[in-house]
């Protein structure tokens, strides 16, 4: 696609959209932050001494509700999705799996993410490094809150009383890494400038095939091809 | 100023009128209850019943005891129900108990299941299953206007003893010595249950041997997991968000700058 702005004769970006993420990926990363956003919210709301009258007497009586209803929706999406797309999902996990160039990623994070150096940027799949450290978290943190959740709604009475309280321990702990992870993926998602692409991508399902180039290399090319560049911008960088 | 009840085992002699008069104080209706077997009626403390006679029957030395106790919410001085609370509905009295304020509470339950003594009980609701909690409340209505709980106040053979706590140490001691030796019947064994791993309870007892379990007291109870959650996890936590989120806003003005910096070049 070419974009010609007004009052200027030339060409100015040349955008081809390339898919990224299914309709049913999308829906369910949505409906993923839909329960997750209330969730830790009505949680925080017990947790945090500052919001404590919000707890108190009716109002937490509601709260508590509300995050037990958003909490059965927070548990089967993941289920409903690997019902409707089983095959998508254990190819997504595949992607999720860390290799090498993960390593990296790490070492630059801090130049690329803040000062917007990219050059040195080890080639990423369709998912990078910190997409896939915030995937490892979502997932351990959901099995964990998924399990100690429900020991704390149905067990009170049926395990011992030393059990569940490390499981509200845990809980508690899960919270924690899973809602500063998500804190840090929102400020990528909306507000970090070089990362518009991603949410555009989880908007639209769509990505432009620059952006695609530069940030997913091993998904656009291939592994071996994204290499073989990779290696080469290395070299020119050096000489 | 801190007050406290001293109940001696030794003495009670398993009237119940303290059960009924903390009924009757409290406004709390009868129950239910079918005969088990034993003398224990109710069955449970429930949210209802705040205070319950149990009876222990056991043979020592070739001899029959018979004791009894009244149960209820022994008051720690660090009570773990306090520490883990997370509306205020419970809180610790200036006077020294630990107080309640049901219409705070949000039946979150925790206060149960963090009671060294499995004291609190929930109220049953419809949608959520467990409702309010509710315990012993030393009387919170009586006490600060200079009375005597509703329990202590009915006791005819004076087991439960009501009073400035230091007072009260003093005449377990002066009880325990009497009854080491001198008491026509000798408790050689007999101790104060005043457990440190709650900080001292305002619910003291003089129990008969030195061997809580017999009389179903924990041997050592302890808030400890209360403690590591409340004093540990919940400000680490606080730290870890806060920085957080400080680290994120951070992160998008220096990213701003240096990215439009960038630009310029």
């Amino acid at each position: 696609m070419t974009v010609r702005l007004k009052g200027t004769e030339r060409d100015v970006v040349t955008i081809r959209w390339i898919p990224k993420y299914t309709a049913m990926e999308r829906l369910g990363h949505w409906l993923h932050t839909a329960t997750f956003v209330p969730l830790a919210i009505t949680g925080l709301i017990l947790y945090v001494p500052l919001l404590q009258s919000l707890a108190q007497g009716q109002a937490g009586y509601f709260i508590r509700l509300v995050h037990r209803i958003t909490a059965v929706l927070f548990g089967l999406l993941p289920i409903l999705y690997l019902i409707i797309e089983p095959r998508r999902f254990i190819m997504s996990i595949r992607e999720f799996l860390f290799d090498k160039d993960d390593i990296g990623w790490v070492m630059n994070a801090f130049s690329y993410y803040l000062l917007g150096r990219h050059t040195a940027m080890p080639p990423q799949g369709r998912f990078n490094t910190g997409e896939k450290m915030n995937g490892l978290i979502m997932c351990a943190t959901w099995v964990a809150l998924g399990v100690t959740g429900l020991v704390m709604w149905f067990g009170k009475g049926a395990v011992s009383a030393g059990f569940f309280q490390w499981m509200v321990l845990i809980h508690d702990l899960a919270m924690i890494a899973a809602v500063c992870m998500f804190l840090v993926h929102l400020f990528l998602a909306v507000a970090h400038p070089l990362m518009w692409a991603g949410l555009v991508s989880m908007r639209f399902g769509v990505t432009s095939a620059a952006y695609a180039a530069e940030h997913h290399a091993k998904w656009y090319y291939g592994p071996k091809r994204a290499r073989q560049l990779y290696e080469e911008a290395k070299k020119k960088a050096a000489s | 100023m801190a007050k406290a009840m001293l109940i001696d085992v030794t003495k009670c002699m398993g009237c119940r009128g303290c059960q009924v008069a903390c009924k009757e104080w409290n406004d709390l209706p009868a129950e239910t209850t079918a005969c088990l077997g034993c003398y224990d009626n109710p069955e449970n403390l429930s949210p209802i019943t705040w205070n319950r006679v149990e009876f222990y029957e056991y043979e020592q030395n070739g001899q029959v005891n018979w004791f009894f106790r009244p149960v209820r919410c022994m008051h720690c001085l660090d009570a773990p129900c306090v520490r883990v609370c997370p509306t205020g509905a419970l809180y610790k009295h200036e006077l020294g108990f630990t107080a309640y304020d049901e219409s705070l509470c949000n039946g979150c339950g925790y206060c149960t299941q963090f009671c060294p003594f499995d004291v609190p009980r929930l109220k049953e609701t419809t949608f959520l299953g467990k409702g309010k909690s509710s315990k012993c409340t030393f009387c919170q209505d009586r006490v600060p206007a200079g009375q005597v709980p509703a329990c202590a106040k009915t006791c005819p053979p004076e087991a439960i003893q009501f009073g400035e706590r230091e007072e009260l140490m003093e005449k377990a001691q002066a009880r325990l010595a009497y009854l080491h030796n001198g008491a026509p019947r000798p408790f050689p064994e007999a101790v104060l249950y005043n457990p440190s791993g709650v900080g001292g309870t305002a619910m003291m007892y003089i129990l008969p041997e030195n061997n809580p379990g017999r009389f179903n007291l924990p041997k050592d109870p302890s808030g400890a997991v209360a403690n590591v959650w409340q004093k540990i996890i919940q400000p680490l936590g606080e730290v870890a968000l806060g920085a957080t989120v400080l680290g994120v806003i951070a992160a998008f003005f220096v990213t701003r700058r240096n990215i439009r910096m960038e630009e310029v070049e």
